[in-house]
């Protein structure tokens, strides 16, 4: 019994982190309908963005992550207005293709930057686990489980309850007719992929801490975060939160119960599964958007 | 079909074109070195390449080999075995080298091994641990790492110091991680150890969760830990926060107990380590002397102390090619494969010799490293007392 | 003008190892050929049904152990092992070609990717058929034994170099009679319209699962020929980067049609050799990713139908 609850603790902290891996992916791919492979290396970036303010500037553990978050969405969005936008109109396969390079790129380009040695991260936290019974977990982890709740309720409540967040979900289900109400289209393409890579920077520079940054880091991200998405139907914000949490549980008892090597095996039928059963994913409502 | 045609010839021309060699010291005498340095042990590639670097300038300062320069061509598997032979192949065939160091991983090394025998090029294994690497006849292959199997033998001689009852294993999921398992498997089984959890995880996975609680579960008293220091970073913080309270032994020698420290904390106090070169006792080490003057070199050159546990692998590699190309009187790849059986020169390690390993008429030369264990002891590396000049 | 630039290409390309002296680049040319096959069989799906898959590494990856578990395990001909190398994959596409034909688009994609992953992770686990991380070592080259003559082993680069040109050439054949056929047809209106195209009865589940099995066939037989080239087979056959490289290869090569992926193959495989020969490791595939993005800025629908775009012009 204390394995399982074990084993459920470690798969809903895991599945917080790939619910926020998830939710900035499921607007861009599912609103954009851009295949953004480069995801995993806005994810990168935020993390390598959090040490270089720690270890270089000497920043506070707490303001770092806000910078690495814009310094994500900036990223975001220069690649949407130098790259994306003028390729507008090109076919789906041209746009992830591009986005295949910037994922290079980026990558090797931190390889050159970093260096191939890990870093770790130097966090405020005690390291003694926190013990709640059977189960013991690193007040780290807590935190980073609190913060990205937050992070996906406030990301949440933009895009349901504020005028910017009605734009947003005008633009994608009838770009003319938003247009004809006034919002600006390619503002809104800006901010979203801005927005999405802002939220994989969080999560990159919340689990940079957690685990060790390596340029490579991003490709086991980009993955999970499309099965994410799967999961939880494209666009579909609560479903790539709740999916990211199925996805981290499902892995964790696979793992535990059936066999750790093929772990990430779990992964994959379920999206398999969930595709040939339920295509527009296990949490799909009505709407499709938000 | 015709842009098809065009576009090939087209390419042809470009292949040719580069076909032009650049412009290399004309009399340099050229080392190939084949590491990973990009992807998930980009890490340990780097180390190795930093260490064959010093021994290059080393052996430049003294005069070269042969009356000329020594100059190492590096190229990056990429942890890709296609990519560790295309790179075998233009070091062999567009820039002529004598002898090649490399690949690193088990894997990498395999996928070179065909392109060493249809050029007859020798290469000087410094990593890989796959205990098939010198039994396949392949007489081109000269290891100086230990296999597995002999790192395990070099861990039975502390067993009964150790006081193992019932080990648990985790271990990369390559075939190293998967050599080394069987390898110290096989050693607990004869000593009368039994063997409980095995658990394996993926070369880029950072979650061992679930692994640590299955650990946990199963009531051993020593958990033997085979993987790079990233992972042992993460396996430790990890069973730190689940409480496991087993003896750690991490395997392989790329634990780099100084980044472990570092990284880990805490948790990694009370870890043991089998390594091949301890720099914080460079004293303890065969040649104390060249030991030590590794050690200060490296940090003269600004890199960090963590890596000397895998740099010294590069710079006893590139020793080795160029002792044999000393012995072979020219920069022949063939003459460098007969010389190389003659070698017998001390490297940071340890003397290394080759003996033959394999079907006989087609031996791979593998030589007998030392190994060692240090502990983890107050936040600082320490000779467990039992292995305190063994 | 053409037909003598075209007639000067093919001697070109025939008479290549007889003037490309230097093995390396041989090895390169192979290895384009190698890819142009896979690219071949990728632009099949993407090009003509309009459907991507990320996991054609899996065919390819499937083939490259068939023949290699068969030649090394059971000791077989090598040319069992080839046709094996093309009949598996091409039974394993036909069961995702089944499975899927209710997907369509950005599911289809995801199912390959996880098809692929598991897949993999199979050839890492399951030790005892596929030695897991490993590998198979010590495949056998290919060799012609005609009855009553010496076997000549086709161990040398110049020739499997025209082995795996033959192979090209056969593949090409293959698509071009292919898309000139109903066949062809029906994929290109399944594409364009599915709605209209279901509606005039063609049946769409026949024809994706028909490509879909040929797509994988042809994978698997680049695979095969792959595995009696480099003769060491291990699971990193599976790696994503081979997926990309190919998807990279038909869409900057063009898609959609058939000298674009050949085109996209030659470039795509010479491009990192030449940077690697042109440049130091650290810079070679940061150039790599810069120069894609730029290629596929200038010409987004492809270098083939880009040049063909120019040459009408003109």
């Amino acid at each position: 019994m204390d394995q399982l609850l074990q084993h459920l603790l470690n798969g809903l902290l895991l599945g917080a982190t790939y619910s926020l891996l998830g939710i900035g992916l499921t607007l861009v791919f599912g609103l954009m309908n851009v295949v953004n492979f480069a995801h995993g290396e806005f994810y990168t970036l935020g993390a390598y963005a959090t040490f270089a303010a720690l270890t270089l500037a000497s920043v506070n553990f707490f303001l770092a992550i806000p910078i690495a978050i814009v310094a994500g969405a900036l990223a975001g969005a220069a690649c949407e207005r130098f790259l994306l936008r003028p390729l507008r109109g090109q076919s789906i396969d041209t746009v992830m293709l591009v986005m295949i390079g910037v994922w290079i790129a980026m990558q090797n380009a931190e390889l050159l930057g970093w260096g191939g040695v890990a870093k770790s991260v130097p966090t405020p936290f005690p390291t003694p686990p926190v013990v709640l019974g059977a189960v013991s977990v690193a007040p780290l982890r807590i935190f980073v489980f609190v913060v990205s709740g937050a992070l996906i309720l406030g990301a949440h409540l933009l895009l349901a309850h504020t005028k910017l967040g009605r734009a947003m979900r005008a633009t994608f289900q009838d770009r003319d007719t938003a247009a004809l109400m006034g919002v600006s289209i390619e503002r809104i393409h800006t901010i979203t992929f801005a927005f999405g890579a802002g939220l994989a920077a969080a999560a990159g520079a919340l689990l940079g801490p957690v685990f060790l940054l390596y340029p490579s880091m991003g490709d086991l991200a980009s993955l999970k975060a499309f099965s994410v998405v799967i999961l939880g139907g494209l666009g579909n914000f609560a479903g790539a939160a709740l999916g990211g949490l199925v996805l981290g549980v499902a892995e964790e008892l696979g793992a535990g119960y059936v066999s750790s090597g093929y772990r990430d095996a779990v992964g994959f039928l379920m999206i398999v599964a969930v595709l040939l059963l339920r295509p527009s994913g296990l949490f799909a409502r009505a709407e499709r958007v938000g | 079909m015709k842009r098809a045609i065009r576009a090939l010839s087209v390419a042809l021309a470009i292949v040719l074109g580069v076909s032009i060699p650049s412009v290399h010291a004309q009399d340099a005498v050229k080392i190939g070195v084949i590491q990973p340095l990009s992807g998930p042990v980009a890490a340990s590639g780097n180390y190795v390449r930093m260490g064959a670097e010093i021994a290059r300038d080393w052996t430049n300062e003294k005069g070269g080999v042969l009356g000329r320069k020594v100059e190492l061509l590096i190229e990056d598997n990429k942890s890709d075995p296609k990519e560790a032979a295309t790179a075998a192949e233009k070091l062999i065939v567009r820039d002529k080298v004598p002898v090649i160091v490399g690949a690193w991983g088990s894997s990498m090394t395999l996928a070179a091994m065909p392109k060493l025998e249809e050029y007859g090029v020798p290469m000087v294994v410094e990593t890989s641990s796959a205990s098939t690497i010198t039994k396949r006849g392949n007489p081109w292959i000269f290891r100086i790492s230990p296999p597995s199997e002999m790192e395990a033998l070099g861990l039975e001689k502390y067993l009964k110091d150790f006081g193992i009852k019932r080990a648990d294993f985790l271990a990369v999921n390559t075939d190293w991680g998967r050599g080394a398992v069987s390898a110290f498997g096989e050693v607990l089984k004869k000593s009368g150890v039994a063997v409980g959890a095995v658990e394996y995880m993926d070369q880029a996975a950072t979650d061992m969760n679930a692994q640590i609680t299955k650990v946990k579960a199963d009531s051993a008293d020593t958990l033997f830990l085979t993987t790079s220091v990233e992972q042992i970073t993460l396996v430790l913080k990890q069973a730190q926060e689940q409480r496991l309270a087993l003896k750690v032994i991490t395997t392989g020698g790329s634990s780099s107990p100084s980044q472990l420290i570092k990284q880990a904390g805490a948790a990694a106090e009370g870890s043991y380590h089998i390594l091949f070169f301890m720099p914080w006792f460079p004293e303890a080490m065969p040649d104390g002397k060249l030991a030590k003057a590794f050690v200060d070199e490296w940090a003269k050159r600004g890199h960090p102390f963590e890596g000397l546990t895998e740099g010294f692998r590069g710079h006893d590699g590139v020793l080795t090619a160029v002792e044999g190309i000393r012995i072979a009187g020219k920069a022949d790849p063939k003459a460098v494969r007969e010389a190389l059986w003659k070698v017998s020169v001390m490297g940071v390690n340890g003397p290394i010799k080759f003996e033959k390993d394999g079907p006989a008429g087609k031996e791979s030369g593998q030589s007998k490293p030392s190994i060692f264990i240090v502990q983890v002891k107050d936040g600082k590396i320490a000779l467990p007392a039992f292995a305190a000049k063994k | 003008m053409s037909r003598i630039a075209l007639g000067l290409g093919l001697i070109v390309i025939v008479t290549a190892p007889l003037w490309v002296w230097n093995p390396y680049h041989l090895h390169t040319l192979i290895m384009a050929g190698i890819f142009a096959v896979l690219a071949l069989s990728l632009n099949l799906l993407l090009g003509y049904t309009g459907q991507l898959s990320l996991g054609h590494a899996a065919f390819f990856g499937i083939g490259a152990y068939a023949t290699a578990l068969l030649t090394v395990k059971l000791e077989w001909s090598p040319w069992i092992g080839l046709l094996a190398s093309a009949v598996l994959p091409a039974a394993a596409g036909f069961v995702i070609g089944r499975l899927a034909l209710k997907l369509r688009g950005a599911y289809f994609v995801l199912l390959t990717i996880s098809f692929a992953g598991c897949v993999s992770l199979v050839s890492v686990n399951w030790m005892d058929l596929t030695n897991g991380p490993l590998g198979i070592p010590g495949v056998p080259s290919v060799e012609i034994a005609l009855p009553g003559l010496a076997a000549v082993s086709l161990r040398t680069k110049a020739a499997y170099y025209y082995l795996v040109l033959g192979s090209v050439a056969l593949s090409y054949l293959v698509c071009l009679a292919l898309i000139r056929s109903r066949v062809g047809r029906a994929l290109v209106a399944l594409r364009e319209n599915e709605t209209l195209a279901a509606a005039v009865g063609i049946d769409a589940t026949h024809y994706l699962v028909l490509a879909a099995l040929i797509s994988a066939g042809m994978a698997g037989f680049a695979g095969g020929l792959y595995a009696h080239y480099t003769r060491f087979v291990s699971p990193e056959v599976f790696l994503f980067t081979y997926t990309v490289t190919m998807v990279i290869m038909v869409v900057a090569g063009g898609k959609g049609t058939l000298a674009g992926p050949v085109v996209g193959a030659v470039l795509f495989t010479v491009l990192p050799e030449a940077l690697r020969a042109a440049t130091s490791w650290q810079w070679q595939m940061l150039l790599y990713g810069v120069l894609l993005i730029g290629v596929l800025f200038f010409m987004p629908e492809g270098i083939v139908p880009a040049m063909r775009r120019r040459w009408r012009a003109s």
